[in-house]
């Protein structure tokens, strides 16, 4: 399918030239760009799965992408919960999505 | 210590800390993203003129004039509480302590949400979010989207979508619930609609432009025969008598499934269909970003036409908190152009109350220039701004 | 279409159908559905969903929005992390 990258705007300059850079996502090397967010690398690679909520397991992804709603959060280099529509994309991040955590004080968990 | 912390790099924060700076007030600026402009750098319309207002630009020429006159910025920095003490503010961030002799805080709007099932799959987002990731990452929110929510805001990102080369299928009103009575009422939105006339190229919301409130009978007549598949504005489908049920989809969003209803917002039985999207934007408009002046002694008023809470304050944007002041949305949800004014009269008055400002005209002038770009301004979020804002100022004089 | 699928506070996943029943039941404040939902006691501090429970119950008991802000303000307003209060 063809790619996110907007390549042409009929209004805003588009700079086609900016240096490619590589990151890591739960394990796997993605390209995107420099001036990237986490947020729009992910996106851009075709991944919309950022965590999935700690109790019941249910994917999240981008939502205000502006920082308010917090459903972005990943782990970045070992900081655990940077939202990553805020935090720029550096070449060679490593970055985790979150889990389900265990419960064990629940009623009605295994 | 610093004179003056402003917390938010949009348009008030910017034009603030210029204007105070100007003056001679020792400025620092903080924001959570990683550059200048706050929700400037997502917008992009076109004026009456015919001119295109870009909002990176804009932002752009700001954050230049401030870097000239020495302000500070703090960028991918988070305030999480701000604490008076007799002479000065604590402002606690995520990077550490501020001290200033005075606080601004114009950080802004937040986007109201329409929760429907399905609503926390990936895909699904605010249109803030789509707009953000288009025109300021120029990476695309998905291949083939619909907009749920019709009002000025998601009008006016769609069509930027539609520029940035996004298909969308059409923009569509909520089913009903406790939680959107009027936006899911297609005579309401429907009414809302014809005062946006003129933004939108379409001969039956030329003919909207025309009626008025009082007309209600002719209202019901275009709702009722306000065609199935909706009026396209810049190509894309408006369909006020179409709601979404629910978003589909197991990992992220595959589809939505919809249903015609009737004037009055009811499900028409047997009409529900399934498209297909990857992606779904929710525009249930803004309302101001206030927690930061929550945890002040700054009391509130609920004003409708404004977006909800807003700060007590006055003309010159001074809170009854000595030493605290607000500007742009926070204050009310206006357009850009409408809070860069603000920003300059919070500015001013900083200046002014640091001893600082040497021309006493100038905070009237600014005053007086508010008012104007409110009057002026090409999109009115509500009708009853202005009544808004005589109802706030009348009760800074009461605080 | 069934209410409770519909989810008010993201980060808690507390239904429509709760806050509504809870509220017709107890007849209560937007404070004490907080408290006995978790609805916006959440991650991201109710920054997404204060103004649905608000209304929601605002709507339910017919009492028109009042000046105070229902469900206050508390810093912090972002969540950080225990080292910042002082802590190791």
């Amino acid at each position: 399918m063809a790619s996110l990258r907007i390549k042409e705007h009929p209004i805003l300059t588009v700079d086609q030239h900016v240096p490619e850079i590589q990151f890591e996502f739960n394990g796997k090397i993605y390209t995107a760009r420099e001036g990237d967010t986490i947020a729009s690398a992910l996106l851009l690679n075709g991944i919309r799965t950022l965590r999935v909520h700690e109790e019941t397991a249910s994917p999240r992804g981008i939502y205000c992408n502006i920082g308010h709603c917090f459903e972005c959060r990943v782990t970045v280099n070992e900081t655990a919960e940077k939202r990553a529509c805020l935090t720029p994309l550096e070449d060679g991040m490593v970055i985790h999505s979150g889990q389900r955590l265990p419960t064990p004080f629940k009623k009605g968990e295994e | 210590m610093n004179q003056l912390v402003i917390v938010g790099a949009g348009p008030a924060g910017l034009s603030a800390a210029i204007a105070a700076a100007k003056n001679g007030v020792n400025v620092t600026v903080i924001d959570e993203f990683m550059k200048p402009g706050g929700r400037l750098l997502g917008q992009l319309h076109e004026e009456s003129n015919g001119i295109w207002w870009n909002g990176v630009d804009e932002a752009t020429n700001l954050f230049n004039e401030a870097i000239e006159f020495h302000i500070q910025f703090q960028f991918e920095t988070s305030v999480h509480h701000v604490k008076k003490h007799s002479n000065h503010w604590d402002i606690q961030t995520d990077k550490g302590m501020f001290k200033s002799q005075a606080l601004l805080v114009a950080t802004g709007a937040a986007e109201h949400s329409i929760p429907l099932p399905g609503w926390t799959l990936p895909g699904v987002m605010s249109i803030g979010a789509a707009q953000v990731m288009a025109n300021v990452h120029h990476v695309k929110p998905g291949h083939h989207g619909i907009i749920i929510g019709i009002n000025v805001l998601s009008i006016a990102i769609a069509r930027e979508l539609k520029l940035a080369g996004v298909q969308l299928e059409s923009i569509v009103l909520p089913s009903c619930n406790l939680l959107n009575k009027e936006a899911s009422q297609p005579g309401v939105v429907f009414q809302k609609l014809a005062k946006l006339a003129h933004l939108a190229p379409s001969p039956l919301f030329k003919m909207g432009g025309f009626l008025t409130n009082k007309l209600s009978f002719l209202e019901k007549l275009v709702v009722r025969s306000f065609p199935k598949n909706g009026l396209k504005a810049w190509g894309i489908p408006i369909q006020i008598r179409r709601a979404v049920i629910e978003i589909l989809g197991e990992e992220k969003v595959e589809g939505v499934k919809v249903a015609d209803i009737t004037p009055s917002g009811v499900i028409m039985k047997g009409t529900e269909k399934i498209i297909d999207v990857d992606f779904v934007c929710i525009a249930g408009g803004l309302y101001p970003l206030t927690e930061l002046i929550g945890v002040t002694a700054c009391p509130f008023k609920f004003i409708p036409s404004l977006g909800g809470h807003v700060p007590v304050h006055n003309e010159q944007m001074q809170t009854p908190v000595e030493k605290l002041y607000v500007a742009g949305n926070i204050t009310g949800i206006e357009s850009a152009k409408v809070a860069k004014a603000q920003g300059k009269v919070a500015g001013l008055s900083v200046a002014h109350d640091l001893h600082y400002l040497q021309d006493h005209n100038a905070i009237d002038d600014a005053v007086q220039h508010v008012k104007k770009m409110r009057d002026h301004a090409l999109i009115q979020f509500h009708p009853d701004i202005n009544k808004g804002r005589n109802e706030l100022n009348g009760a800074s004089i009461t605080n | 279409m069934n209410e409770k699928d519909i989810i008010i506070c993201r980060c808690e996943e507390v239904s429509y159908e709760d806050i509504v029943h809870l509220t017709e039941l107890y007849q209560c404040s937007s404070r004490e559905i907080k408290l006995r939902t978790r609805a916006a006691m959440g991650y991201c501090g109710g920054r997404t969903c204060r103004n649905l429970v608000d209304q929601i119950v605002s709507e339910i008991k017919n009492e028109p929005p009042a000046d105070n802000i229902p469900l206050t303000y508390r810093p912090p307003v972002r969540p950080i992390p225990f080292r910042l209060f002082g802590g190791e």
